[in-house]
């Protein structure tokens, strides 16, 4: 080790191998080992507080994020390497009447084009293949891809773009998930009706639970369409070889789904698709399916070349998946001491264009709609529709934060309105040990009375003015 | 084609430029030094700070002919051979680093901070950050370890003081 370290001039070795060099010979400080983590399972039995609560830990990747040195996809270049741009349709429904590449083919330095009908099998989609890569006849959104361009450079690639002449005729539209679940609403995904997934989990009865309640409290709550941002853009690199091989490196958290997408759109063998998922700058959810990297397999293809696509912050806030708005209807039925006999809840998801990750979110959101209380009595039912917008997809929690603002948010009315402390009326209803979920599920390690108690006293409930 | 010349970090660099040229472009394409990362490429995220002449200035709202002439110190300058920056060193150790992505300009821009002010009050690292969006870890931690090296780089014994009292622990 030590020769050879020896025979490398200075210049040849990069600054982070100087610097993993450093840490062993020039006593760099190192990323400091937590000198207490206990050699026991880190995992700890039920009812028992796991050992790592409390210890510090270093991420092996941070030391070379703060130099600077972590490759992500953007940082990468392939000899020969092209530059890819989506247009985007712009309009939030409409049917393509025509799409004229030519000019954009006829600007110096564009490699390669295509289309929807380039694409063998134009739909993906994590649970119903419901999604086009490039959209050829129905524009269901207005971040819907219609062509892609590769090009020797980033500008020159957005400057065709530019030149792609779209002739639309506008189709009617639906914004609204409510309006949208009307049986007379303009069908996005004709001729299936707009209310694309569903839910409904019943226990005992409700009727007689609100007999018996001594109030009952109504409200509706919503919330909004979020992005989730990821400081590090979607980006992609697909290289199409001669050999007829695609190696992609992908900013996706879920590999092997997105490779038997690639698999399925570019109808090649599984075998024959190499996916490398690099570091991602970034996920949240929204990284968790396939977008632009069939084109870019395409436009590789086509090019002979490989293709790096990067989408803008624009490209992430228009065309890729967002979190599911919630319209959510709570009717609750209590008696006089703050006790929950009955609830039933209806939530509406704003499921956008596309089912993407909708199912999932649906049915966590439904489970956990009547939140971590025992109700005897409940009917959730939750309903995901299309409207022409940014489709809805995963975000951390698939559903579960929208639901809780909603039967919290309710729970702080009922505290309000029978004059019982809002954390006394959810100790009263709260799971305890061996607590039965909505779906029947035995549930253990139930500790929510125990940290609701913990955190009051930690942040000072008593002391409240 | 403009021709720049311009200290990176220490070294005289020089490359002819279209005009249109941000200074992200150059030291990223031109360079090779991708550390400094496109985010928004229109100033609103703070990914692509770096360092002019002792000021955090967004690399992809200025143009690379402005630079000309000038310092310019990005994150793969921060170390030295065989020293992590203080700010490095906290960073890694407290966990303000998940992703990664914002690092390198959020490490730049709490440099520049504490250049210019080694004592700043919470309110301050909290005002001289506005422009780096993280989205991984919520901020606290990062403005811990700004405080936390803003100690270290006056007394290397006070902040060692400080992390035994905080952790109960030598963390060396």
């Amino acid at each position: 080790m030590a020769d050879e370290t020896k025979t490398l001039t200075r210049e040849r070795i990069a600054l982070g191998d100087l610097l993993r060099h450093a840490d062993d010979k020039q006593k760099l400080p190192a990323a400091v080992p937590p000198k207490t983590v206990p050699v026991e399972p880190l995992v700890p039995q039920p009812g028992q507080q796991t050992l790592a609560v409390g210890q510090r830990v270093t991420r092996p990747d941070s030391r070379n994020h703060g130099l600077g040195q972590t490759k992500y996809i953007d940082d990468l270049t392939l000899p020969g390497m092209l530059y890819a741009k989506i247009k985007r349709a712009g309009i939030a429904s409409a049917r393509i009447v025509r799409i004229d590449t030519s000019a954009a083919e006829a600007v110096p330095g564009v490699m390669a084009v295509i289309t929807a009908s380039d694409i063998p099998v134009n739909s993906f989609g994590p649970t119903f293949q419901d999604q086009p890569v490039l959209v050829g006849d129905i524009v269901r959104h207005a971040g819907d891809g219609v062509a892609a361009v590769a090009a020797v450079t980033e500008q020159i690639a957005a400057e065709a773009v530019e030149k792609i002449v779209i002739e639309f005729e506008p189709l009617p539209a639906v914004f609204d998930p409510l309006e949208a679940m009307q049986e007379h609403a303009y069908k996005i995904h004709a001729p299936n009706s707009n209310i694309y997934a569903s839910k409904v989990i019943r226990k005992g009865d409700v009727e007689k639970g609100f007999a018996q309640s001594d109030r009952i409290f109504e409200g509706q709550f919503t919330t909004q369409m979020v992005e989730h941002v990821p400081l590090e853009p979607h980006a992609a690199i697909a290289d199409w070889d001669a050999n007829d091989r695609l190696t992609v490196w992908a900013t996706i958290g879920r590999i092997t789904l997105a490779r038997a997408d690639l698999a399925r759109t570019l109808t090649l063998p599984m075998s024959r698709v190499r996916l490398i998922g690099t570091i991602v700058g970034g996920n949240f959810g929204g990284k968790n399916e396939i977008s632009q990297e069939p084109a870019l397999a395409l436009l590789s293809k086509k090019a002979g070349r490989p293709v790096k696509g990067v989408f803008t912050r624009s490209d992430e806030f228009i065309s890729t998946t967002t979190r599911h708005p919630f319209v959510m209807n709570y009717k609750t039925g209590v008696t006089k001491d703050g006790r929950i006999l009955a609830r039933t809840v209806r939530l509406v998801l704003d499921g956008g264009a596309y089912c993407s990750w909708s199912a999932t979110t649906l049915g966590k959101a439904c489970i956990l709609a009547s939140g971590p209380y025992n109700i005897e009595n409940l009917i959730s039912e939750a309903f995901v529709v299309y409207t022409n917008k940014t489709m809805t997809g995963a975000m951390r929690g698939f559903g579960a934060p929208q639901v809780c603002f909603a039967y919290e948010s309710q729970m702080d009315d009922i505290a309000k309105a029978l004059g019982i402390d809002p954390i006394e009326i959810r100790l009263r209803n709260a799971f305890g040990e061996g607590a039965i979920s909505p779906t029947g599920q035995s549930l253990h390690s139930v500790v929510v009375k125990e940290s609701l108690l913990t955190a009051a006293e930690r942040f000072g409930w008593e002391e409240r003015p | 084609m403009i021709d720049v010349t311009v200290a990176v970090n220490g070294s005289v660099r020089r490359a002819a430029v279209p005009p249109e040229t941000t200074l992200l472009t150059l030291l990223r394409d031109n360079f090779q030094l991708t550390g400094t990362k496109l985010g928004c490429d229109v100033g609103d995220c703070g990914a692509c700070t770096v360092i002019v002449d002792g000021m955090a200035v967004n690399a992809c709202l200025m143009l690379a002919a402005q630079t000309d002439g000038r310092q310019v110190l990005t994150i793969e300058g921060l170390a030295t051979k065989d020293k992590l920056h203080p700010l490095q060193k906290v960073f890694e150790e407290s966990g303000a680093l998940q992703c990664g992505f914002c690092g390198p300009g959020m490490l730049l821009s709490a440099k520049a901070l504490l250049d210019e002010n080694p004592e700043p009050s919470v309110y301050e690292i909290r005002d001289a950050l506005a422009g780096n969006l993280c989205r991984c870890t919520g901020y606290s931690k990062i403005v811990e370890a700004v405080q936390d090296a803003a100690r270290m780089r006056q007394t290397p014994q006070a902040h060692e003081a400080h992390q035994l009292e905080m952790h109960g622990q030598d963390h060396g």
